[in-house]
């Protein structure tokens, strides 16, 4: 695969996430040629990660699985999964990125999606996919939805186990297990470039503001609690991880990062307020008995039928608490102990026992440019726009463009808007281009 | 109504397979999918059954193409949510099988059942609808999907910031363009405003360097003091009526004596007016527009609070914020107070959420029944922004802000808060059945008081003595009544133009080819704005990219054997020149005719032939037929539920 040479490509899309994929697809129906770069074994980034997407509540599969197909069988569309970008250089003609292909060890042309190797795997290893909450095997199809539906290895973890290799050699009917699978370095070349990097939760803020107590089993983050409520989820139900009880008292706390200069990041990271309030809503239908507690700042419901989604909440029972709290332990029940400042009472310190907290946690940037794509970034950390007010997505690279919350964090609407529009910009960069070249 | 001359598809020969979708529980949680599986194996012509977690997966999308190449089936039923969402997914996943696109017939289960129904009724209605769908099925016939040429033309209603980014684009990517607005200018809403946030750069800036483009550009027109009078057609060859007429708008009249005042002539940036791109017409005229494709931006007009609101029309001393930023835009800057009507404003009060954010059985609907249940999304921002640069200039002034809540949700918005917190902006969190009240002042030094209970730590009853009360006041949507009634557009709960879906198809409407840009569809920052112009121009691109495009085959189609020209369709037909008589050959007296492009398939005229010799393609007679005796074929619920 990576052997082979590829024709100048219109345009590269580095991220197959929801905003990668619209990009893509806006341009290929336009007739471009495009290629996706994707560091991850599967296209579809956090949203295909997701359980159900607010404010419609429809399932998060429903909307990003049929664009990944599309992309997939599009025939202006190359995809390049489990890849990593090295490098781009501006040449006469365009772009010329160097990308590295990593070693599945298993022959994507080969393998067939069976998913044999993986059941004869005896390795577990916990599933991060699964918010590590369950376990996979160290050679594994990604997820159910995954594309390419293909197996990857992780030699981390494969202790070649049996004496003639492993027994995922032994069942895989197409012989597509290759233990000596090697990085490949190649290059592809393209007119211009779109960044659609995305987002990981920030790191180290539990941590920072909590201490030990951030350590707590039943201290989750927004991103497990999705996958709790996901239909393929670890348990299938929303349980809480500690001993698997249904939890009868479930908080949020907003802000986890957030719009907190000592110990995150000084912005706000828009989306936690809603997708914490879509949880709530869930976690309401899944559990009708629970209490839920939603410890928050402002409630920033700004979208078209957030508020009223935001109300809906309310009147369906979902308390809503005006504090920043913080975790100060667990009881020997297994709940967390939170503390927090009662600003509507009064004032005075209040403590509470919940049976799972969620962390909303603030959206960092999930790549960083330097030394890899010249242009720069804001003091926030994502991609810097030059023209933030009538076009946000051109960077300061000539040629090179960014979508979704690469340049800041966005929710799902407005990312596949600020796609499109991407796209739009992209179009009308090679049509000048075109038309100066041609002059 | 029986259907003459039965259709020759041997139902013995089909070979239906039917896909039901779990949704991730969306249906599973309430339709029985397994018994719903095991029952549709039996209905006739089924040879295959199958489910899967998400259909519309690429494994999902697999077991269809493996079923039809296999030979397993020839036609196929998928039962998942509504066609809305996925039917072209479908669709092309036949095709990629080989197979007749519309060799597929689709049930919904889930907006249709397992949303609105729960348990047994789901799964019984479940069957129902997929015995149908396969009844129907086994009389599906190949179809050919409509090809016309498409005009390379775009038309852009409004003028704002919207309809100018769109136009722009469009005309870069090499598209003609007829930008019409209805008065005099270009600029819109942002012609309204001083600095944007949260560049702080001028509005006029902007709006003239995107003003000079679209005037610059040879492919695309402007007419102003234009309104879209008629819409025919459909995608890629609309017909559009547009009729200038001369300003006599007492606003707007005002508006040109200032650019003539201001001596900026055509083409320049006038604060608060916006640009004259050129000379108003001086008669009437209609002129005709073929276009392609439609983009929407007739963007929104700020709530107007109404007598009494806060004190609004009682006291000169309340107005609104985009009154506050037009005063302070128009104010020389000669240090000092701040003075509105002549009165120093020692302290003053902003209010949010007026117009925005209200709650049935707190708020009192406007005189049309009408609450703005919505979030106006610009409003927190936009007040943070008078906040900061009241105290830059005017740092004495003390400012009361009070808020439900502090939404500075974007990139670069939340240093606005904290900004406003450490110049000393006062921030007062009121609920909303526990509004400020804005009364005769109690200190003859001021001109107001504003009464308010502080819901955080002290639960204090506040007497706040002001010289002026600024009311945050929300969006709504344009008045678009006409436009609406004319292109049958849909609109939301929240009077706003409703988009297909919000994160599938954002910037289209139903209307295939008319496409929604900025304010109309949803309060925007001007941000946002520019990025929904330029999301509607990609898929207005897109549409006409190829020179042409492809319309369902759902149209009407005449047996000539049975036809007898009565001319009962012609009449009945909403479509003018859609069904003609025409004669037959070897005067064999007069025959109907269909024009494919005009038929909508909406079947009046098959209602009405005596003959049954008018059918439209993929909803025939016969199909109807198979549809109902599959349904009346069911067991009971009670057998059903049991078996």
């Amino acid at each position: 695969m990576t052997t082979q040479e590829y024709p100048q490509f219109d345009t590269l899309v580095l991220g197959a996430g929801i905003a990668g994929l619209q990009t893509a697809l806006d341009l290929a129906e336009q007739g471009f040629q495009v290629a996706i770069v994707e560091r991850d074994p599967s296209i579809g980034g956090k949203m295909i990660r997701l359980s159900k997407v607010f404010p419609t509540l429809d399932c998060a599969s429903c909307i990003t699985t049929p664009k990944m197909a599309a992309a997939a069988h599009h025939p202006n569309i190359t995809l390049f999964t489990y890849c990593e970008l090295n490098g781009v250089e501006r040449t006469g003609s365009g772009l010329k990125a160097s990308v590295t292909q990593k070693p599945r060890y298993v022959d994507p042309d080969k393998c067939t999606g069976c998913r044999s190797c993986e059941y004869a795997c005896p390795t577990f290893v916990p599933d991060h996919e699964q918010g590590g909450f369950t376990s996979r095997k160290a050679i594994y199809v990604p997820f159910s939805n995954a594309v390419p539906q293909k197996a990857v290895m992780d030699p981390e973890n494969c202790w070649i186990c049996g004496k003639d290799g492993g027994q995922c050699v032994q069942v895989c009917a197409t012989d597509a297990i290759n233990y000596f699978d090697k990085p490949e370095d190649f290059t592809l070349e393209a007119r211009s470039m779109v960044l659609a990097t995305g987002y990981e939760l920030i790191p180290d803020y539990s941590e920072k503001a909590f201490g030990p107590a951030s350590q707590h089993p039943n201290l989750i983050t927004s991103l497990q609690m999705e996958r709790l409520l996901a239909p393929h989820g670890p348990y299938m139900r929303a349980l809480r991880p500690s001993d698997g009880k249904e939890p009868d008292s479930i908080a949020f706390i907003q802000c986890a990062g957030s719009r907190d200069l000592n110990l995150g990041v000084s912005y706000c990271s828009r989306v936690c307020c809603m997708y914490s309030i879509k949880q709530a809503m869930l976690l309401s239908g899944a559990l009708p008995l629970a209490d839920i507690t939603i410890y928050y700042m402002d409630i920033r419901a700004f979208g078209k039928n957030y508020e009223q989604f935001f109300q809906n909440a309310k009147a369906m029972g979902v308390e809503f608490v005006k504090a920043k709290p913080m975790v100060i332990g667990g009881t020997e029940d297994g709940a967390v102990r939170l503390r927090y400042e009662d600003q509507e009472g009064g004032g005075g310190g209040m403590t509470r026992e919940h049976d799972l907290v969620v962390q909303a946690l603030a959206m960092v940037p999930a790549w960083n440019p330097e030394g890899v794509v010249d242009v720069s970034t804001a003091t926030d950390g994502f991609i810097k726009s030059v023209k933030p007010k009538i076009a946000p997505t051109l960077t300061d690279m000539d040629g090179v463009f960014t979508a979704g919350v690469a340049a800041g964090p966005k929710d799902i609407v407005d990312t596949i808007v600020e796609a499109g529009a991407a796209a739009m910009e992209v179009s009308n960069y090679l049509n000048q281009e075109a038309l100066v070249a041609a002059e | 109504m029986t259907a003459k001359g039965k259709d020759k598809t041997a139902e013995g020969e089909a070979k239906v397979a039917v896909y039901i979708c779990h949704c991730g529980g969306n249906i599973s949680d309430q339709v029985d999918v397994e018994k719903l599986e095991a029952m549709a194996k039996e209905f006739p012509g089924v040879t295959v059954a199958r489910r899967d977690m998400f259909m519309c997966s690429d494994p999902g999308q697999n077991k269809i193409i493996e079923d039809l190449k296999s030979g397993a089936a020839d036609r196929v039923v998928i039962a998942s949510c509504s066609p809305s969402l996925h039917e072209t997914t479908f669709r092309n996943a036949v095709m990629r099988a080989g197979v007749n696109p519309y060799m597929y017939e689709h049930a919904n289960i889930r907006e249709q059942c397992s949303w609105v129904h729960h348990g047994e009724a789901a799964t019984r209605k479940a069957a129902g609808l997929v015995a149908a769908a396969v009844g129907k099925a086994r009389h599906l016939k190949p179809l050919e999907s409509i090809r016309m040429d498409a005009v390379d033309h775009v038309t852009v209603v409004g003028g704002g910031i919207s309809g100018l980014k769109s136009a722009r684009d469009l005309a870069m990517r090499g598209l003609k363009v007829t930008l019409i607005e209805k008065t005099p200018f270009l600029g819109g809403n942002v012609a309204q405003l001083d600095r944007l946030f949260p560049t702080n750069e001028p509005a006029a800036e902007l709006l003239q360097e995107v003003v000079d483009e679209v005037r610059a550009r040879p492919e695309i027109e402007v007419l102003t003091c234009a309104e879209l009078t008629e819409s025919e057609g459909y995608v890629g060859n609309f017909t559009l009526k547009v009729t200038r007429t001369p300003p006599t708008g007492e606003e707007e009249c005002e508006r040109l004596r200032t650019v003539e005042a201001a001596g900026a002539g055509e083409g320049r940036f006038v604060p608060f007016v916006g640009i004259l791109p050129e000379a108003v017409p001086a008669t009437e005229e209609t002129r005709e527009i073929s276009t392609g494709a439609v983009v929407l931006a007739t963007g929104f007009r700020h709530y107007s609070p109404p007598k009494g609101l806060y004190g609004y029309g009682e006291h000169p001393e309340v107005i609104t914020l985009p009154d506050l930023i037009r005063l302070m835009a128009e104010k020389e800057d000669t240090g000092g107070m701040l003075e509105v009507n002549g009165r120093p404003i020692k302290s003053m009060a902003m209010i949010r959420c007026v117009g925005s954010r209200q709650i049935p059985g707190i708020h009192e609907p406007d005189e049309n029944g009408n609450l703005n249940e919505h979030c106006s999304r610009a409003c927190c921002t936009a007040t943070l922004q008078a906040d900061r640069e009241i105290k830059e200039k005017y740092p004495e002034t003390v400012i009361y802000d009070f808020y439900r809540d502090i939404r500075a949700y974007g990139r670069g918005h939340e240093e606005f808060y904290v900004g406003a917190s450490q110049d000393g902006v006062l921030f007062l969190r009121f609920e909303p059945d526990g509004p400020p009240v804005v009364g005769p002042a109690s200190d003859p030094d001021y001109a107001l008081s504003v009464m308010a209970k502080d819901t955080l730590l002290s639960g204090q009853e506040l007497d706040v003595p002001v010289d002026l009360v600024v009311l945050s006041v929300g969006m709504v949507p344009s008045d678009v009544s006409g436009l609406i009634d004319k292109m049958k557009l849909p609109v939301g709960a929240d009077r706003f133009l409703l988009e297909v879906h919000p994160k599938l198809r954002p910037v289209e409407l139903a209307n295939t080819g008319v496409l929604l840009a900025g304010t109309c569809q949803a309060p925007m920052d001007s941000t946002e704005a520019s990025e929904g112009a330029t999301a509607a121009a990609v898929k207005a691109a897109a549409l006409l990219a190829k020179g042409h495009v492809e319309l369902d085959p759902y149209v009407a189609t005449v047996n000539t054997e049975l036809c007898e020209g009565t001319g009962a369709c012609v009449a009945e037909c909403p479509h003018p020149g859609c069904v003609t008589l025409v004669d037959a050959p070897e005067g064999k007296g007069k025959k109907a005719e269909i024009n494919p492009a005009l038929c909508t398939g909406c079947g009046m005229c098959v209602a009405v032939c005596p003959n049954v010799a008018i059918e439209v393609n993929g909803w025939t007679l016969r199909q109807y037929e198979a549809m109902v005796d599959a349904i009346v074929a069911l067991p009971a619920t009670k057998e059903l539920v049991e078996a």
